[in-house]
Parts: C-alpha cells; structure tokens; sequence
C-alpha cells in the first residue's frame, strides 16, 4: 500500500531528469548558502572579535600612559619644596634631635627569620576547564553573532 | 530519435561510448596530476616554504615600529626621579577629511593648538597628501582635547617624553636624554651608565592587515629596566640645599657634597654647585654645567690628605701614635721649604697631635721616615690616582706624580703628604676615608641599588676593593680625627654636634695656577663620620673659593648643619642613647 502511493506520487510528480537533477541542485545550492554563511559569520565574527582585541589592546596602552603620566604628575607635587612650603603653610616646623625619643622594645629583633604560613595544599589546585559547548548550543551562537552584525549593519 | 551512421557504419552514440574512456582517462590523469602537485606543496623544501610565507606576508603584512619604554628611575624609597610622560603628534589626513568638514576642523585645531587657523585651512584644504604633520610635540592636555572632539582624519600619535619630576634635583647625578636615530640614548649619569638597562628594545614587528587573524600585541619585554638608586631623594634634597646655601653665604664659585654609607659604599647625596634642569637642556648654554664635578672635578685636597699620610705611616710600622719629632717650623725638602699652615714652630709633637693641630712639617717628616715607595704604595692603596669605578660615566683619575715621572721632584714627597701637589675628585677623597670608617675596608660607591626587571630584582651587591689598613690602624686613626675635631684650642667646634662623636679632617688647599697658586683662594672643605664607634654616614663638603678661607670655618659649620639633618633623616640616635639600647639588647626605633 505505501509502495503503491509512493509509485503514484512519483508519476504524478513527473519524475524525470530534470526534476532529477533540480532535486540534487537546490539542496546542494542550499547546504552550500548555509555553509557561505556560516563561514561568512564565522569570519565577521573573527574581525569583529580582533576589533575588540585592537580597541582593548589601544585602550590599555592608553591606561598605561596615562598612569606614566600620573606618577609623574604625583612625583612633581611631592617634591621637598613643595612639601616643605606646604607643611609650613599647616604650622609644622622643622625638627630637631632633641624632638625625638627613643625606646627599647624588649625581644624584638627585626632581623629575626620571618614565620612565613605555609602554602595550603588546596591553592595549590588547578581547576580544569569544563568543555560544555553543545552542537545545539553553538548553532544558537552563530545565529546570535550572526543578528549582531546584521543589527550593527542596520544601526 | 534519428540517429547518423558514419561510413564506418558506426553510429555517433558508438563513437562517443568508444572515445569517452580516453576523455575520461585523460580527464583522470590530468585530475592526478594536479592533486599531486597540490599535495606536492604541502610538504615543500623549508627554504622554498619560507619564500613562499615571505611572498604571502609581503601581499597582507606591514612593518610596525614599536618604540621601547625607557625604564623609570626611583630613589631608594621608591620615589620616581625620572619617568616618562606622554606627549602627541598632531596630523592630518586631508584625503580622509570631507571638503565642507575641513574650515571646521583647522577652526578646532587652530583654537586648541594656538595655530593660525587660515594656515591650518590651507594644509588640508590644499595638499592632496595622505598624512600632513600639524604639531609636535603636543602636550598631553592639549592632546586628549584634540582626541576627545574624535575628529575624522585626524591623526594623534603618543610620543613618549622623558621627565624629572623632581626638576633640578641629583639632575648630573640621573643624566638626561637625548633622541637617537632609533630610541632615545642617556647622556650623562645613570641614564648613560645605565642606558642598555634602562632603554628597552625598539621593535620591528610585523602586522598582518587580515582583519581575521589575531591582532599582534606588543612584546611586554621590550619595555627597559627600572633602576633603584642609593640616592636618598630627601638626603639628596638637603645636601643640594645646604651646598647652594653655603655658596651664596660664603660667595663660593662652587662646591661638592658627597654624603656616603662607608658600610657598603652606597651614595646617599652627591651634588655640586651650579647644577642644571634636566627637563629643560636646550636652555643650558655653558655645557660645562653638564659635568659632574664631584666625579671628575679633580682638586688638591690639602690638610684631609693628612688623614692618608697618616693611616698609611701607623699601617706600614714606620711609626706608632707615640712617635714624636721635633717640630722647627721649617723643613727643607728637595729645595722647598715647608711650613705649618700658621707659620708656627711646635717643639716635640706626638703623631696624634701633628694630625689634631694639621701640622704641615709633622706630615712631611712622617713621609720621609716612610720613603717614597711606602708612601705612594699606601697612596695607590687608597686609591690616589685610580678611578673609583663608581657606576657612573665621566670619571676622573685624579692626578699622582710618582718617583720616576718626568715631572716627579722630591720635594713632591714632602708636599703631597699634606695634599699639595696631588689631585683627587671629591669621590675619591671621601672613598679613601670611607676606608678608615669601614675598619680598614675601602667599599665600591655605588649609585645604584636595584635592576628591576618585570618581577625579577636584581639587587648590586655591596663590593670592597681592597683592605687598605688593619681594623687596629683604622680605629688608632678615628681617634686621631676624633681628636682632631674636638681638641682643645685647635679642634673644628664648629661641626660639632651635640650628642654625637665626630671624626673629621678640615682641609685648606691653595688653588694651583699656571704660574703657582692663586693668591687669597683656597678650596675649603670637610669630612667627617660619625657616629665614631660606628659609623653610618661619612659626609665631604667642598666649597671653591669661599671667602672665609678656611675649611674650618666655612666647610665645617655646613657639615653640621648637614650631620644634624641626617640623624634625623637616617634614624642615628645621640651615641648616649644608642649605646644606652645596644647594652640593654635592644633595637632602636623612631617616635
């Protein structure tokens, strides 16, 4: 019975070559778009990443002169003049050896060997990366990255 | 369907089913071919892949100039003496730049550089270029207000600019920089003795323009090595302020101080008067001023030499401190006469008491009682015409004429024994000192106490050169001093501290010229350690031609004023008090 109705619908079809070959083409013409996009994403996906990489990587050149800059800046407002004028400026004067005292602190050696705690064996512990990624999970990523770029385009 | 014979009877469907296996064949063979050539090129000679690679990258591959950071330079506190700040290359890319866009981007270039604004117009307006330079160099300011507008063919390149926060502070004793073909180059001090550390490495690194390969990062290590140096920023401070106070008080055309650990040679202050502004050389006109004369200023010493003349006799047995001599008031040597520094005569004078009273004729008879070969060998011991091999460029030898010189007489003997007619640098002086203050150990100065790479610390170990004396020679000597300081009627009152045991030597030394000595100049000068029993700062103080003459009077008030400074700075309790916790075992600390 199923045969019979699969006979009957390829004569009704009109099975011949060129339908033959229409059937290999469009699926293949199909499969072939999925793959072009697919790496069409994959590669948009890759500039875009290395984008963000080159903006960071500015960025954190930039982070980086700029604390350059910054000690420089703090060093010249420590300076001893200015330190000086300053804590003239708030009453202080300078001092003299007659301003200080000196103690003994009974035991204390400050050459002694330092107690340093021991390592505790668990920081020791490497956590292993976990592979979690799922077919279903990475096609859902393509299509997301994919999204992005058509929005970024769009905006 | 109709179908054609052929006069061999064959029909075109026979013939095609006969020559269709040679199609395919060939077909096949020329397939085969081609895959093994494509197979062929996966497994090339190494040489002929390398062209290849090289043929590839030059299609998608662009060279990129990374310069290196030059490493920063700290005070032993960790307190930056030199750094690096940025500053900004301005320029444009007019093709970048819409025709109705560039009045307004010359306007806001001209308002935030002070550019005219018409001629700014015309760069871009007029060059069809790719890139035209509009400033450098731009301070940072003015540059984040440029970026900030994020104008389209505007183009900010960060230049690293070395910078001295602390101005003119230690500037001969840091250096500067100067740019160099490919990076910038120390000149003087430890920019220069330091250069290949502090400098990094420039970068020639390859960028590939495919946006989907991996960006390249810069290589962390290119970036040069931190320096620490032994200079303390706040002793160095106080030391370069005293030395100008001193010159302007005294009217000195110059002067050195050198404050120094004899323990491990570490410098804690050098200066010397007039010094520069490292962030402002174009503006320094006698280059003179570049020098550092506290390292290659050669001087004759005078009466501190007595201190040598002395350590060298007691060390080498030639006398005791009870050895005496008649003291006349004149000594004829290799036909000169020497005379004290007072004219006097003082009868028997022990040795103790020639070196208290800085008598001439006492010094001169001990050498001669040494003979020539002992007193220059414990000359040369002490380092009297050799370089210290501080760690920084431009040092001085000094000069030492030896018996066998051309220009060697004898009387040399008598006079370099109070230091006339021998030259040393401030640093050697006070090196040869530091060798009495540190037991008889003469130690290396050093200016640099750390190489800080990443997170690897090199710290320089402290080196001696030599044992110059015995520990016992070094300790007779410090009493001399001690009693040289603080005797009664010819002692230095004036660097006395209270509190503190000080060993010092005053040195007045006429100034030579070309046709002899220069009449009512002298350099005064000053060293002393302390605390005597266990000394942690030796300290040297120079001054040129001050007016009060003497060393005595106006080197020694500044080496107080400078020692009461440091027991503060350094922690040096009254040596009533450290030697109160050192007997009760403990460990002093600061309130």
């Amino acid at each position: 019975m199923t045969q019979d109705s699969f006979q009957h619908t390829l004569e009704r079809f009109g099975w011949n070559t060129r339908n033959q070959a229409l059937a290999l083409i469009v699926p293949g013409l199909l499969i072939a778009l999925v793959f072009a996009g697919l790496y069409l994403s994959q590669v948009a996906s890759f500039a875009t990443t290395n984008r963000q990489i080159e903006e960071l990587i500015a960025e954190r050149d930039r982070l980086e002169r700029q604390n350059e800059q910054l000690r420089g800046e703090i060093a010249a407002l420590e300076t001893m003049p200015r330190l000086l004028s300053h804590a003239e400026g708030l009453g202080f004067r300078p001092a003299t050896a007659t301003d200080i005292e000196y103690y003994v602190i009974d035991g204390y050696n400050p050459n002694r060997s330092r107690t340093v705690v021991p390592p505790d064996a668990n920081d020791n512990f490497q956590q292993a990366a976990v592979y979690d990624e799922t077919f279903s999970g990475w096609l859902q990523q393509q299509w997301d990255s994919l999204q992005q770029q058509f929005a970024n385009f769009g905006g | 369907m109709a179908t054609t014979t052929t006069r061999t009877g064959l029909t075109q469907t026979d013939i095609i089913n006969r020559r269709l296996p040679l199609v395919i064949l060939f077909l096949v063979v020329m397939a085969s071919f081609l895959l093994v050539r494509v197979s062929q090129y996966q497994w090339l000679p190494p040489e002929v892949e390398r062209e290849f690679q090289l043929r590839s990258a030059q299609n998608t591959n662009s060279v990129r100039r990374l310069p290196a950071e030059r490493g920063v330079i700290y005070d032993r506190d960790g307190q930056p003496l030199a750094v690096n700040t940025i500053q900004y290359e301005i320029g444009v890319s007019p093709n970048l730049i819409l025709s109705d866009r560039r009045r307004e981007v010359a306007a806001n270039l001209g308002l935030i550089l002070g550019l005219d604004e018409f001629a700014l117009y015309q760069q871009i307006d007029l060059q069809e270029q790719s890139w035209v330079l509009v400033a450098r160099p731009v301070t940072a300011d003015l540059g984040q207000q440029i970026a900030d507008l994020d104008m389209l063919g505007v183009v900010i390149n960060p230049l690293s600019k070395r910078f001295y926060p602390q101005g003119t502070l230690a500037a001969p004793l840091i250096g500067f920089v100067i740019e160099a073909e490919n990076n910038t180059r120390g000149a003087i001090g430890v920019e220069g003795s330091y250069n290949a550390q502090l400098a990094g490495r420039v970068l020639e690194q390859e960028v590939s323009n495919v946006p989907f390969q991996l960006p390249t990062d810069a290589d962390g290590s290119q970036r040069g090595m931190d320096v620490v140096l032994t200079i303390d920023r706040d002793v160095q401070f106080w030391v370069e302020f005293e030395l100008t106070k001193a010159v302007q008080e005294t009217n000195a055309t110059g002067g050195s101080i050198i404050v120094m650990n004899p323990r491990n040679g570490d410098i804690l202050g050098m200066a010397s008067y007039p010094g520069f502004d490292a962030n402002n050389i174009a503006g320094i006109e006698d280059p003179k001023l570049l020098q550092n004369p506290a390292i290659s200023g050669v001087y004759e010493p005078g009466s501190v030499m007595k201190v040598l003349t002395m350590a060298g006799a007691l060390n080498s047995g030639t006398i005791t401190p009870q050895w005496t001599y008649n003291d006349q008031g004149v000594l004829n040597v290799g036909g000169i006469a020497v005379q004290n520094w007072d004219r006097s005569a003082y009868g028997i004078v022990d040795a103790t008491t020639a070196l208290a009273k800085s008598l001439n004729i006492g010094m001169a008879t001990i050498a001669l009682e040494m003979g020539q070969e002992r007193f220059y060998t414990a000359l040369r011991d002490f380092g009297v015409g050799q370089r210290t091999g501080v760690d920084l460029p431009g040092e001085e030898s000094g000069i030492l004429k030896v018996p066998g010189d051309p220009d060697w007489s004898e009387s040399n003997l008598a006079t370099n024994s109070f230091g006339q007619g021998v030259s040393l640098t401030p640093l050697q002086m006070i090196t040869a000192v530091s060798a009495i203050a540190n037991d008889g150990l003469m130690m290396q100065p050093r200016v640099v106490l750390q190489i800080v790479d990443g997170e690897n610390v090199v710290n320089a170990q402290p080196s001696a050169i030599r044992r110059v004396i015995t520990a016992e020679t070094a300790e007779i000597v410090t009493q001399m001093m001690i009693r040289a300081v603080t005797e009664e009627g010819g002692g230095v009152p004036l660097a006395q501290i209270p509190g503190y045991v000080i060993a010092g030597k005053t040195g007045t030394a006429e100034i030579p010229s070309p046709t002899g000595y220069e009449f009512g100049t002298s350099i005064a000068s000053f060293i002393g350690f302390f605390p005597a029993d266990d000394p942690q700062v030796i300290i040297l103080i120079k001054l040129d031609r001050p007016a009060g003459y003497w060393g005595s009077q106006v080197a020694a008030p500044i080496f107080k004023r400078m020692a009461e400074r440091l027991v503060l700075l350094l922690g040096i309790p009254t040596d009533d008090v450290r030697q109160a916790l050192t007997a009760a075992g403990g460990i002093v600390t600061e309130r």
